[in-house]
Parts: structure tokens; C-alpha cells; sequence
């Protein structure tokens, strides 16, 4: 579902990703770990252009992500994202805001939009906050409502940047489980996150990152249970 | 008292064509400072180089200036009466750099607007495959535009003032017809104090709507 080889990225002198390769499986659940400033985050939102790669390749969702003749804003629409801050549209309610992207980027007719978001609401456990807007809602709410506007667009990879990162505690469990739900759903996820619970309930696999490299990565468990680099066993020791 | 009341209907054609010209105005100066602004916003080198020419040429000179060089300096050195017709040009050429002239301030208004929009907003469009063109119109510029009406009504308050400065490139507006009546009754405080009061009653009006607009869109509308 998702392969990546020799990826590098610079941000001017900066050389932030220094030769990544990886391959994700359809269904997979992998949760990538890391430092701040190690490269997580900039790793994902390469995936769906959002950055621009300086060298390496990208395939996604069946496309070549780096092929100058693909369609990026095509791509996107089967590369869910949910980003760190809150980035629901202001201006739009609650179910405009899962409804714009089908409508306005897919063409669907509005009735069909307006049943399939309803439906994710549900999933999401927002019933009744559809003619809400987002400033009404807590941050957890609005973070299931950013899964919902990602779902309704039908994709087959979601990304998560550090989707609990922004808010209060008590919120962080409500949104872990509607990624839960959807990893139990079979859904192909790729998750920079900082809870460890979640990585190694949920996570197929942990990908620990530092400086621009992937150094260790494998099954939960095992990576937490007994790391194998030192950095690996010095990051954990301070987070766990 | 009398004097107004003998002439009003000489004044009222002033106040027609000042308001037909306000208006004229008001919706070009729109339409060309939005798609000015989109263009020095835009990736294209040459596109910014030309809209911020176009600003900066048009703020840095008087409007008065511009509108005698346009409007009487062009006929000197192109055909321009032939082009378009001795009588229609002048028209023409006034309320074309009104317009312009006015449009130079909403670029500005409108670039400020769509720059005070959250990247983070753009970011989120984009990443659910909308185009450039997708995420300005549906998700930029109505945010945008909200923040935009207090400036964008001060500017059009401006442009109906600004109109006053057709009467000397010959536009028979309201200071126009105003200078006519002096000219024949020497009643210079008289009417230059009605031709006062008309521009405020037109101009409060148009911030009142305004202020009312905007209210109502706090309410439905974030």
C-alpha cells in the first residue's frame, strides 16, 4: 500500500530525511515514533505531497507519488490525512465540513454526501453536532470530526500526524479509540504519535526514528519490550 | 432655502451620475482588486511583477492626475475618440480609472484578507485533494471576505468621495452641477453645504447597510 525508497528531503541546508525505505502492507497498522526534529512528521506528510520530496521514491495508494505526470491533488483523495492542530474549516459547519471535500473535489450529489457524513458521525460518536461549527466543539470532538472529513473521501491509507498531541488529557482516549476502531475495521494506518499505550495495543508494527533515519523498527512488543540500538533504548527510558 | 429648491433639479442630475458612476465604481474596483490580488499572490513571477506595478503605479500618483492624463492627455497622442466616440470616451475613461485608482487600495485589502487566513486552513483543503483554484474559492476567500468588509466599505466610502474629482476632467456629477448653480445664483455657502449634506446622507447610508450586513453575518456565519 505504501512503499518508500531512498527518500531524502531538505529543508535548504537542512537535510531532514536522510535516505528512508520503507514498505507498508494493506491493513497495516504502523505507528512511528521518534524525537521531536527526528524526521516523523515530515516522513508522513511527504506521503500525500504535502512536502515536496528532494529525492528518493513514493508509491501510495497504487500511484507514484514522485512521477512528475501524477495527479497530486487525485492522489490525495485516497491518502487520508489528520494533522497535529485543529484545522477544521471555520466557516463551514460540522457537516459541511465532511460533506466540501465529496461534493466539491468527487461531485457527489449533496443527498448522498449528506448520508454518508451522517453515517460518519455516527462512527465518530458525533451525533446531533451536525449543524454545529467547529469553534463549539472541544478539541476532541473536533479532532473525530477531522477523521470523519478525512473518511468521506473514501480513502485507502489514513495518516495521522500526532493527532492527540494538541489536546487536553482527558481527551485523548476518545480519539485513540476512533483510531482504534477503524485499525479493527481493517484500515491501512500510518500513525506519528506519542502514546505508547496506543502503539503497542493497536500498532502492527513501531517504527523508531532519530535524525533523519528510521533506526529500529519491528513488532510492538518486542521494540518496547527489548530494544536493540541504544538510541532506541534511551528514547524509550525517557518515555515510558 | 430658495435658492436649492429653484435649482434642485439641476442638482439632482449631479447626484444621479454620482451615484451611477459610485456605483460603476465600486463593483470594478472589486473585481479588478480581486483578480490583482490573486495575481501577486500568484507563483508566477510575471504575474506579481504586473499587479504590483499596477498597485504601486496607482497609489504613488494622485487620482486627479490620473484621471486628466487619461482622460484628456490620451486623446492627444492616440485615437481614442475615434475608438470608442468623442462623446462615449470621456465616460468611459473616467469611470475606468476610478475604478482603477480604487482597485490599487482593495488588492491590498483583499491580499491582507486571504494572507490572514490560516495556512493551517489551506493545508487541510489540500489534503483532501482540493485544487488551488478549489481551496481559494470554497475555503480561502469566504473566510477571507469577512474580515474583509470593514476596510472594503471604508473604500467604497472613499470612492463616492472620490467621484467629486470627475468634475474637473468634465463629468457633470454632483460638484459639477453644484459649481453650475453657483456660477448663475453666487449662492456658494447655500449649495456647497447641500451638496454636503447629500454625499453624507448617501455615504452614512451606505455604512449603516454595511454595518447591518456584517452583523448578520457574525450571527450566521463564522
Amino acid at each position: 500500500m505504501i512503499s518508500v525508497r531512498n527518500l531524502h528531503k531538505s529543508f535548504g541546508p537542512h537535510e531532514i530525511l536522510k535516505g528512508i525505505s520503507n514498505h507498508v502492507d494493506e491493513k497495516e497498522v504502523v505507528v512511528v515514533i521518534g524525537p521531536s526534529g527526528s524526521g516523523k512528521s515530515t516522513f508522513l506528510r511527504c506521503l500525500n505531497g504535502l512536502e515536496t520530496v528532494t529525492s528518493g521514491e513514493i508509491e501510495i495508494a497504487g500511484m507514484n507519488l514522485t512521477s512528475p505526470r501524477t495527479n497530486i491533488h487525485q492522489l490525495r483523495q485516497h491518502v487520508g490525512m489528520v494533522f497535529q492542530q485543529l484545522k477544521l474549516f471555520k466557516h463551514l459547519t460540522i457537516l459541511e465540513n465532511i460533506t466540501i471535500g465529496p461534493r466539491k473535489v468527487k461531485k457527489v450529489a449533496p443527498a448522498e454526501a449528506n448520508e454518508v457524513a451522517r453515517e460518519l458521525l455516527a462512527k465518530v460518536g458525533l451525533v446531533g453536532k451536525e449543524t454545529s461549527y467547529p469553534d463549539q466543539l472541544s478539541g476532541g470532538q473536533q479532532q473525530r470530526v477531522a477523521i470523519a472529513r478525512a473518511l468521506a473521501m473514501r480513502p485507502n491509507v489514513m495518516l495521522f500526524d500526532e493527532p492527540t498531541s494538541a489536546l487536553d488529557p482527558e481527551m485523548v482516549g476518545e480519539v485513540l479509540q476512533v483510531m482504534k476502531n477503524l485499525a479493527i475495521e481493517g484500515m491501512t494506518m500510518m500513525v506519528v504519535t506519542h502514546e505508547m499505550g496506543f502503539a503497542r495495543e493497536v500498532g502492527h508494527r513501531v517504527i523508531f526514528m532519530d535524525d533523519g533515519f528510521i533506526v529500529e523498527e519491528g513488532d510492538p512488543k518486542a521494540i518496547f519490550a527489548n530494544p536493540q540500538m541504544d538510541r532506541t533504548k534511551s528514547f524509550l527510558a525517557k518515555i515510558l | 432655502m430658495d435658492t436649492v429648491w429653484q435649482n434642485l433639479p439641476v442638482i439632482l442630475t449631479g447626484l444621479g451620475l454620482t451615484i451611477e458612476y459610485s456605483i460603476v465604481a465600486i463593483v470594478l474596483m472589486v473585481v479588478i482588486g480581486l483578480i490583482a490580488a490573486l495575481m501577486r499572490l500568484s507563483k508566477v513571477a510575471p504575474l506579481r511583477w504586473i499587479a504590483t506595478a499596477y498597485v504601486e503605479i496607482f497609489r504613488s500618483t494622485p487620482l486627479l492626475v490620473q484621471l486628466f492624463f487619461i482622460v484628456l492627455g490620451l486623446p492627444a497622442i492616440l485615437p481614442v475618440n475615434e475608438w470608442f466616440g468623442q462623446l462615449t470616451y470621456p465616460i468611459l475613461a473616467a469611470a475606468f480609472t476610478l475604478s482603477l485608482n480604487e482597485g490599487a487600495y482593495v488588492t491590498e485589502i483583499i491580499r491582507a484578507g486571504i494572507l490572514g487566513v490560516d495556512r493551517g486552513q489551506t493545508e487541510a483543503a489540500e489534503s483532501i485533494g482540493m485544487t488551488g483554484i478549489q481551496t481559494m474559492r470554497y475555503i480561502v476567500l469566504p473566510q477571507a471576505f469577512k474580515r474583509m468588509i470593514p476596510p472594503l466599505v471604508n473604500q467604497a466610502a472613499q470612492t463616492i468621495k472620490d467621484t467629486s474629482l470627475l468634475a474637473p476632467v468634465g463629468v457633470a456629477e454632483l460638484v459639477y452641477q453644484g459649481e453650475i448653480v453657483i456660477s448663475a445664483t453666487f449662492a456658494s455657502f447655500t449649495i456647497w453645504g447641500f451638496v454636503a449634506i447629500l454625499y453624507f446622507i448617501i455615504i452614512f447610508s451606505v455604512s449603516k447597510c454595511a454595518s447591518y450586513l456584517e452583523r448578520r453575518l457574525q450571527v450566521d456565519k463564522r
